[in-house]
């Protein structure tokens, strides 16, 4: 795989290391700021921690239309399997779409999406920018062209086998695997969906709370 | 308040950044798109998503005009008689 850039807090701790699966596209910069929260409180409690940039997605170099989700999940492979060490993959949204082909010793998923709803919110978006411009536009439509040709949505060009394989994705069995939602319920993790926030923001007490549930998992698996 | 108008007022919470005290304060009067400058085509395209998820129902392109998106009460009006309540 091409050169990609990490965010790596805590590189000098020993031991196994925690590896972030942003969420996709837009959602991804919505939430990072609170991710590098997580890595941060994570690093407090004396565990490594590296947020690589996917191929495509944030500072990479790599086009987005020639990147698909099955590119994703071999960068990824690639990336665990360098690192030499036990790794738990932390994934959030849609990034457990593409965490199920690293030789991990455990997974974490925080509110894990459905790719043909990501898509659906994509569409809508262009639609809904479309029609206000005063241009007949339809989700149905800009599907049957995404077969044939590049499709731009919310300033990602995606191509034809991305869109395709968007629409079937669901996050896949990984096991040892803990899934967590966000909620008032006694199993949640409080906090907010930052990820479909207009403005962004960020939430410390989230980042603390992912932290911590993340600690537990990796001593539950016998990682820590 | 039905199950309708709680989850929409969390959407609202929750894409628009709103908090649960202004979540809590509109009214079916309250105008959205255009009035609320949070309130653009990509938080549009959230909204719908997350109605269709939250409510386990099925929006179609053409049910979506500006009038769907002029106020609270009408996107409430809208997910009420989607849900048959």
């Amino acid at each position: 795989m091409t050169a990609e850039l990490c965010l790596s807090i805590g590189s000098d701790l020993q031991g196994p290391r925690v590896v972030f699966v942003p969420p996709l596209f837009e959602e991804a910069n919505r939430l990072r700021r609170t991710l590098v929260l997580a890595m941060h409180a994570l690093a407090a409690r004396g565990i490594a921690s590296l947020l690589p940039d996917l191929p495509g997605q944030n500072d990479s170099l790599t086009a987005t239309v020639d990147v698909d989700l099955d590119r994703w999940r071999g960068a990824l492979a690639d990336y665990v399997a360098a690192l030499q060490a036990p790794v738990l993959m932390a994934s959030v949204r849609g990034g457990a779409l593409v965490d199920d082909r690293c030789g991990a010793a455990a997974w974490w998923r925080m509110a894990p999406a459905e790719g043909a709803s990501l898509l659906r919110a994509m569409l809508r978006t262009r639609v809904a920018g479309d029609r206000e411009a005063g241009l007949n536009s339809s989700s149905e439509a800009l599907l049957a062209d995404a077969a044939h040709r590049p499709l731009l949505l919310g300033g990602n060009l995606l191509s034809p086998p991305m869109v395709a394989q968007l629409q079937s994705a669901s996050p896949s069995v990984t096991t040892p695997l803990r899934t967590v939602m966000l909620g008032d319920g006694p199993d949640d993790l409080a906090g907010t969906p930052l990820w479909l926030r207009a403005e962004p923001g960020e939430d410390a007490a989230m980042a603390e709370a992912m932290a911590a549930d993340i600690a537990l998992w990796m001593q539950t698996c016998g990682l820590i | 308040m039905d199950q309708n108008e709680t989850v929409l007022r969390a959407i609202m919470s929750d894409v628009l950044g709103l908090g649960p005290a202004r979540a809590a304060a509109l009214t079916a009067d309250s105008e959205l798109f255009g009035a609320l400058p949070e309130f653009d085509s990509m938080a549009v395209g959230i909204v719908l998503t997350e109605l269709e998820d939250r409510l386990g129902i099925i929006i179609d392109d053409d049910e979506v005009d500006g009038e769907l998106f002029a106020t609270f009460g009408n996107l409430l009006a809208f997910c009420r008689a989607k849900q048959g309540a």
